[in-house]
């Protein structure tokens, strides 16, 4: 096998019996084998389970008992996802032993469609502290370029994507961190609506910012996987208890006639883009309009007050989280987590308090817009992939980024490749919708997807 | 961009730290006092509408659906 197909198209091939499960993970790890070492996307590769599971796929598919399209499909988590019997790090040192009982509910729910897990991919410590070099793994790198950064925290989904190891991974996103590895990686990536997804059995972060959701090669892959991975868990108290609906029959109804609302101040003034990615964006927009969608500017609170609400509630939750175990083994964190994360100690809970007021202000502004129209679309990323070394600890309090404010909004926003830079670096769209349309969010970005060429390209690794 | 410079005093941060109970070293104490000025700016952003007005409620708000219909 020398291409790498899309998980639909693997899906389709497998239906036919015109590709063998295990062929297509055997691909899968062959080329695993030959590049990894160079990205560094996998902290535990599970060779023998993955084929073990690949032969069971396909003798139930010869069988006649074939799930969906994911039976068969190589995969693989996060490593803040648990998995029964398998450890999961959160690419740190302070659960670099730890083996869960149980899998996380979204673990669970891709395993009974059918998917073959092929391991455990490279995070941020505790999805927050990286890239970083002084941890028991080195960080993930850029298949496009590996001096560059893929984007966190799901560094090694977007990685091991990109570079073919995986059709589909999982990522996690409190305030960009399914977006931007997508983004940067030239992959698709949804953030869904906040509730759509259950979290119970994934490393939590921030509670009340904590999103999962899928990245993979394009937007149909996506709606495959958020089908199996979306619905109701008992057990997250966010889980939102709402009819999910046909993801991928949806795709290809088209956007004539939405309205889509760009949000021009956030990349032209708040927060000014390269040129090339200001160039993109115009004619993605352009792209837009001519597939039917009626485009008009909006407006919302400066880009710098969702970050700021968004980075206090975020640190502030994380310290929570991980207060005491930086109380009594500061230095087994990296330093990336230590700077970020240890700021938490001195916000107060009048700063926190503020915080979760502004967030309910911010968000009725939001609503507010949103009704005004259907969709907005914005860049998902400033700037072309930075190299790894021009990534510090506090870039993200010195630089807002164009993915929070759909973290404190909870809205669907999906991340897709929409061009390149002149060094070849992928470049990247987002699409956003009202709560719980992200089967509208998805459909838009099926339609730019198609009515493109951007997924014709692969890194050269 | 640089961190801006925090506002708060050495010796105020250093209470700051004792009451958190972080085990940090001195160079520990000088990194995270260097980027103290993002606490304060953050949180300088965060408080900028001032007084909020009640309803800017950050608890669990119902809002059920109006019923409609029925008799008067």
């Amino acid at each position: 096998m020398t291409s790498i197909p899309t998980i639909a198209g693997a899906a389709a091939a497998i239906a036919e019996g015109r590709l063998s499960p295990v062929a297509l993970t055997e691909a899968c790890l062959e080329r695993i084998d030959r590049h990894e070492p160079k990205l560094n996307s996998f902290i535990r590769l599970e060779r023998e389970r993955a084929l073990a599971s690949a032969r069971a796929a396909e003798a139930e598919i010869k069988a006649g008992r074939r799930r969906g399209a994911l039976h068969g499909i190589p995969f693989a988590h996060k490593d803040i996802y648990e998995t029964a019997g398998i450890p999961t790090t959160c690419h740190s040192k302070l659960l670099q032993d730890y083996v869960p009982a149980r899998d996380a509910f979204t673990v669970a729910r891709l395993a009974e469609a059918g998917i073959v897990m092929l391991g455990k991919l490279a995070t941020h410590e505790f999805a927050v502290g990286g890239p970083s070099f002084d941890l028991p793994w080195p960080p993930a790198r850029n298949p496009w370029a590996r001096e560059h950064f893929p984007g966190g925290s799901s560094s090694g989904t977007g990685a091991a994507v990109a570079a073919g190891f995986v059709l589909g991974g999982t990522g996690s996103c409190t305030g960009g961190s399914i977006r931007l590895p997508a983004a940067y990686c030239g992959l698709a990536g949804i953030k869904p609506t906040y509730g759509l997804v259950s979290r119970t059995g994934i490393q939590p972060l921030a509670f009340t910012l904590d999103h999962s959701g899928p990245l993979a090669w394009t937007v149909e892959d996506c709606a495959i996987l958020l089908q199996a991975m979306a619905g109701h868990d008992p057990a997250d108290p966010a889980s939102a208890k709402v009819a999910i609906p046909d993801y991928r029959a949806g795709l290809d109804g088209g956007i004539k006639g939405q309205r889509i609302g760009v949000i021009r101040h956030f990349f032209e003034k708040d927060m000014k883009v390269a040129p090339e990615v200001g160039a993109a964006m115009e004619a993605s927009i352009g792209v837009l309009r001519q597939l039917g969608a009626s485009v008009r500017d909006v407006t919302l609170p400066q880009l710098q007050d969702w970050n700021a609400c968004g980075w206090l509630i975020l640190v502030a939750e994380a310290y929570t989280v991980h207060e005491p175990w930086l109380r009594t083994r500061y230095n087994d964190y990296g330093k990336n987590f230590r700077d970020r994360i240890g700021l938490g100690a001195f916000f107060t809970a009048a700063d926190y308090i503020s915080a979760i007021r502004f967030r309910r202000e911010l968000q009725e502004k939001m609503a507010k817009v949103m009704t005004e129209v259907d969709l907005l679309v914005l860049p998902t990323a400033a700037v072309p992939a930075p190299r790894l070394t021009e990534v510090g600890s506090y870039s993200s309090f010195e630089t807002p980024n164009f993915t929070m404010p759909f973290n404190i909004s909870g809205l669907p926003a999906l991340a897709l490749c929409n061009g390149f830079s002149g060094t070849g670096l992928p470049l990247s769209l987002q699409i956003v919708g009202r709560p719980f349309e992200d089967a509208l969010v998805l459909r838009a970005g099926h339609a730019y997807e198609t009515a493109t060429s951007w997924k014709e390209r692969r890194p050269a690794l | 961009m640089p961190a801006p410079n925090p506002k708060i005093s050495r010796d105020d941060f250093e209470a700051l730290v004792r009451r958190s109970g972080l085990p940090l070293s001195e160079s520990q104490k000088s990194e995270l006092y260097g980027a103290y000025g993002y606490v304060e700016a953050i949180a300088e952003r965060v408080r900028a509408g001032g007084m909020r007005p009640r309803e800017v409620e950050p608890a669990v708000i119902f809002k059920p659906a109006a019923k409609t219909g029925g008799s008067p």
